[in-house]
């Protein structure tokens, strides 16, 4: 043990560890500083997004839930609130409206804020809680629409209550189109002198939660089995499906970086501890000689790993902690939202990631030592062992494996970049070895330094592969992450074009079609298409009455059932952002009774093409067939539905209509004369939603390239990391070429060209395995479509050579300047 | 000390069997001193790697101080054996580089585990007339300084048989024969059994006894040292 540390601080202060040790400080500091910064953006975003439900969970039933069950939410140390929804007329002297009436506690909301104006469409004002009990306040459309202003009263069922406020924006809004009434407001001691509620009465009881999120998972785990089966428990990611999309993308790719980042230090740490056993493999044949046991040199270079280890964990994780205050303090006047405290967490797991890359990566190389023949002090020609073995690339793929499934909890995602991984390795590495064969010939018509370059690649046939198959992956890896976050960075930019409509407008009668288009068009207002817009609900599936079927469950969403009522709609064309995935879309003659249905919906509630439905539509029954299943970007802001009609079917029913259109902020004021003119018209404004996307969309952007820049830090510390791996064999044959009298130039430009066309090779290779893992990944992970990047082709090569050349020349620059027999030294 | 019987050494090689050595039957004696002689490729440095158990013969059998078969130990027990008897002086030194001289020479010390290590390591170097070097690097020493400190680790662990293969072969004749001077000397006030193999007849002829090995064969046990090797 004593003999071990000493042999470890000899070692230090002799430099044979400091590479090794910087490829652990590094590899621990990049996963420390990667995980800690995403989990502090993660937590902000999630904060952030939590604004969307108001909460970080919410619990939606359509009856009261049992007080016992609420409180044991006070248990898990979880804030909680409770609102009340429903429709209801509301009057004002003259008019009348249906408006959707929200009651809410003093607690709400538990996230996101409350945004109050003096005016209708005025400038807003965050408000800390909801109305007072006794007042009400009404969103700015109501006002033309009841001809009334902030100050007079409206009633609410039994209670005339006074109008304080204009409610401009509340968190949890949405932008779904079952609230499409407009807004009021009122405090939730109010509600039972309305005397609206009464048995029988459609109310939806939303419960807030907030807290820490492992409070909130247990909490979850404990409540979540006696809920009443009508209940929901849903979080930020089922509950506002507008941002759900984007931010399940962002934690899969930072996730994604994450683990290869992982898996570029592990390279490293593996190319370093290989260094530095092949190094050793002298050392220990002369420990040897002077009467080690194989035994006693295992505990050595035991105590040697776990010094080490426990050095680099520590300074690396310290470091993490620094470089990641530093981006945050960086980053702080560009981040939108405040970012939380680091928590220990990201500490801890940026130590054990750091002790399992060690032990998967570093300690079989270090163990292979033992096996070191004693006669090489003698006959070093006779062992020619490396250290290299088939149980350091177990270790290795198994250490990997665990890491990758650990940070991703996603064994599918595993499995595939895993096998993707091995097959790249394969193909690439057979490649590799191809390509330096086939150098040969270039290299015998070439000059005297192309030819020393290609015979140098040559004579280490087997390394220069496995370097080229370690700088390719390095740069592989690199470009595919570069080219998915070009991918998801311009779908969420082309998710909400600059001129996206804002606005809905809803409840359009058939007679005022016309009026309204007009109106619009002389106001040059861009309007989309107009849907017709139908409640009713599915009574039977292929003659069975829908009550008796049991949900077949299954979606990810959570889509709603097969009974509940929903908004129908018929067009002959397929809606701009749906896909069909199963069956043919109507053909534009079609006559026969057709209904095209979302895939989710579908999958939840078990309904397969050519299943006969039958709709209750204003208490008329109306059958079709399914004839086709279709995807739906939920976050795309266009009306959307689970259920389209073919074009002629829903002529017979009563129908209104539904559009949208865009409005500048100074075309505003054109809403109150619209509203007042066509009073039975909703428009639903989702500008403000828009602007908390758009925040969102930033940070997860800020996060995405930031975690970039780390990897390829982690990527050049590979490339530096494999350099240093073959410097020795370099510098032995140009010191034998200096000393047969070759001039620096000529070892300068051979070494470059060495470098340059390893770095071509690898780029090549790197395109190549982009290329592929890009398709898998944007079809498999991120549902984004694939389409090819020609440009890398020609970009790997060049970029491989370029920074391998200068990574290279950089690192070989000292050595190259001494004289050939200190360098002979050196290595002796 | 060294009794051998009927050793053979072959390896399997791409082109075949290739015997390196055969029918090897020798006996070294207690504080004797012998050079094992011969051309290039004969065999000898191989002898002295199974004498010394670095490498396992493919038949016969050594036994080391009268009774200690090593042919039938594993690594584990050679390695054992080596650091309580054995001490080896090599052609190409094999001081660990990351070690200063003191370091070097106080590793078999401290692999025994004695608290004596730096001590005797000291004395050691004094005593080949490295005193004043002690913290320098193998790298800050010339080449006969750097043997000198591989005779003083050799020495360290008060062996009872040192091994030398080309001691002065890196080296030019007169810091060779410094070193062979120095060599003597210590193996004189050790009382230490001396097997070296080497190409230098100055060398050979300072030994009691030189052993000829010719093609894979013990020859002859040459008396006349430079004879054998001419």
């Amino acid at each position: 043990m004593k003999l071990a540390l000493k042999l470890l601080v000899r070692d230090w202060r002799g430099g044979e560890l400091t590479l090794l040790l910087a490829a652990l400080i590094i590899a621990v500091g990049t996963v420390t500083t990667i995980t800690l910064f995403v989990d502090r953006l993660q937590q902000a975003l999630l904060t952030e997004s939590a604004s969307f439900i108001a909460a970080d969970r919410v619990i939606s039933a359509s009856r009261p839930i049992e007080p016992a069950l609420l409180a044991r939410a006070d248990e898990y140390g979880l804030q909680r609130s409770a609102t009340v929804s429903f429709l209801s007329m509301v009057f004002s002297d003259e008019r009348a409206q249906l408006a959707a009436v929200k009651a809410v506690d003093d607690g709400y909301p538990l996230r996101g804020k409350l945004i109050v104006a003096d005016e209708p469409f005025g400038t807003g004002r965050p408000a800390q809680k909801g109305p007072q009990p006794g007042a009400v306040w009404m969103e700015s459309r109501l006002f033309p629409s009841l001809d009334t202003r902030p100050g007079s009263s409206v009633d609410v069922g039994a209670l005339t209550l006074p109008i304080t406020d204009v409610l401009l924006k509340e968190p949890d809004r949405g932008g779904g189109f079952d609230t499409v009434a407009p807004r009021v407001i009122m405090h939730l001691s109010d509600v039972d002198r309305t005397e609206i509620i009464q048995p029988g009465s459609r109310v939806t009881y939303r419960y807030l939660f907030s807290g820490e999120e492992g409070n909130l998972k247990a909490w979850e785990a404990s409540v979540r089995p006696d809920l009443p089966e009508d209940t929901r428990l849903y979080g930020v990611k089922e509950g506002a499906e507008e941002i759900g999309e984007a931010l399940s993308k962002a934690e899969r790719f930072l996730l994604l970086g994450g683990l290869l980042g992982v898996i570029l230090a592990g390279v490293a740490i593996a190319l370093a501890a290989n260094r530095y056993a092949y190094r050793h493999f002298d050392h220990v044949a002369i420990l040897k000689t002077l009467g080690a046991t194989p035994a006693r040199i295992d505990q050595i270079y035991l105590v040697i790993f776990i010094g080490l280890g426990l050095a680099a964990t520590l300074i690396g994780a310290g470091l993490g902690l620094l470089v990641q205050a530093g981006v945050a303090e960086v980053l702080r006047p560009l981040l939108p939202v405040a970012l939380p405290a680091p928590t220990m967490k990201p500490v801890l797991l940026g130590l054990t990631t750091g002790m399992v890359c060690l032990l998967s990566f570093a300690l079989p190389p270090l163990l292979t030592l033992r096996n070191a023949d004693p006669v090489r002090v003698i006959r070093r020609d006779l062992d020619t062992a490396s250290p290299s073995s088939l149980l350091a690339y177990g270790f290795g793929g198994l250490g990997t494996f665990g890491l990758m499934w650990w940070y991703s909890q996603d064994l599918r995602l595993t499995i595939l970049l895993f096998i993707g991984g091995l097959v790249a390795v394969a193909v690439l590495g057979l490649l590799a070895l191809l390509l330096v064969r086939s150098g040969r010939q270039v290299g015998l018509q070439a000059g005297s330094a192309w030819r020393l370059a290609v015979a140098g690649l040559q004579r280490r046939q087997l390394e220069s592969a496995l370097q080229i198959l370690a700088f390719g992956l390095a740069l592989m890896l690199l470009l595919t992450l570069f080219l998915v976050r070009t991918s998801l960075l311009s779908e969420w930019r082309n998710q909400i074009p600059a001129d996206a409509p804002y606005h809905f407008a809803m409840n359009i009668l058939p007679e005022e079609r016309g009026e309204i288009r007009t109106f619009l068009d002389e106001a040059k207002v861009t309007v989309t298409p107009e849907y017709p817009m139908i409640r009713g609900r599915i009574t039977e599936l292929n003659g069975v009455p829908v009550a008796e079927l049991k949900r077949a469950g299954g979606g990810e969403r959570g889509a709603p059932r097969l009974s509940s009522t929903r908004n129908l709609t018929a067009t002959a064309t397929l809606p701009k952002d749906n896909k069909i995935l199963s069956g043919a879309w109507f053909s534009p003659s079609s006559l026969v009774s057709e209904v095209s249905v979302e895939s989710e919906f579908a999958k939840s509630n078990g309904l397969m093409l050519g299943d006969m439905l039958v709709f209750e539509i204003e208490g008329r029954a109306l059958a079709a067939e399914v004839t086709s299943v279709r995807s739906v970007a939920w976050d795309n802001l266009q009306p959307n539905f689970y259920l389209i009609f073919s074009p002629q079917m829903l002529i017979d029913f009563p129908s209104t209509f539904m559009t949208s259109f865009f409005l500048d902020p100074d075309q505003k004021s054109l809403l109150s004369p619209l509203l007042r003119a066509f009073p039975t018209m909703t428009v639903l404004e989702v500008d403000a939603l828009i602007e908390q996307i758009r925040t969102i969309v930033a940070q997860v952007t800020l996060a995405v390239e930031f975690m970039l820049v780390l990897i390829l830090m982690s990527g050049a510390m590979v490339l530096l990391a494999s350099i240093q791996a073959s410097l020795d064999e370099r510098m032995k044959q140009f010191v034998i070429l200096r000393t047969l009298g070759a001039s620096n130039q000529l070892v300068r430009t051979s070494l470059a060209m060495e470098f340059a066309v390893l770095g071509a090779f690898a780029g090549l290779l790197a395109a190549l395995g982009a290329e592929l893992t890009v398709y898998g990944l944007e079809r498999e992970i991120f549902d984004l479509d694939y389409s090819p990047t020609p440009w890398l082709w020609a970009l790997g090569p060049i970029l491989g050579a370029g920074l391998i050349s200068v990574i290279g020349m950089l690192a070989t620059r000292r050595v190259l300047d001494q004289s050939p027999v200190a360098v002979l030294r050196d290595l002796a | 000390m060294i009794k051998t019987n009927n050793v053979s050494k072959v390896v399997e090689t791409s082109e075949g069997r290739l015997v390196i050595l055969e029918g090897i039957t020798l006996e070294i004696n207690q504080g004797e001193s012998v050079a094992i002689v011969g051309a290039s490729g004969s065999g000898k440095t191989t002898l002295l790697s199974l004498l010394a158990g670095l490498d396992s013969p493919s038949d016969g059998k050594i036994v080391l101080g009268g009774d200690q078969d090593i042919t039938v130990m594993s690594e584990a027990q050679r390695a054992k054996l080596r650091g309580e008897m054995v001490g080896f002086v090599f052609q190409t030194f094999q001081l660990l580089s990351s070690l200063s001289a003191l370091e070097n020479v106080m590793l078999p010390g401290e692999l025994r585990g004695d608290p004596q290590a730096e001590h005797n390591a000291k004395k050691l170097l004094d005593r080949v007339g490295l005193g004043h070097r002690l913290q320098h690097y193998p790298r800050q020493l010339s080449g006969g300084e750097q043997q000198r400190v591989a005779i003083a680790r050799a020495f360290a662990s008060n062996p009872k048989i040192l091994f030398a293969d080309e001691p002065t072969g890196n080296l030019d004749a007169k810091t060779g024969a410094k070193i062979i001077d120095l060599l003597f000397e210590l193996n004189a006030d050790f009382g230490t059994t001396l097997v070296l193999v080497t190409h230098d007849a100055r060398l050979a002829a300072r030994c009691e006894r030189s052993i000829l090995i010719d093609a894979g064969h013990l020859v002859s046990e040459a008396v006349d040292a430079s004879a054998a090797i001419a």
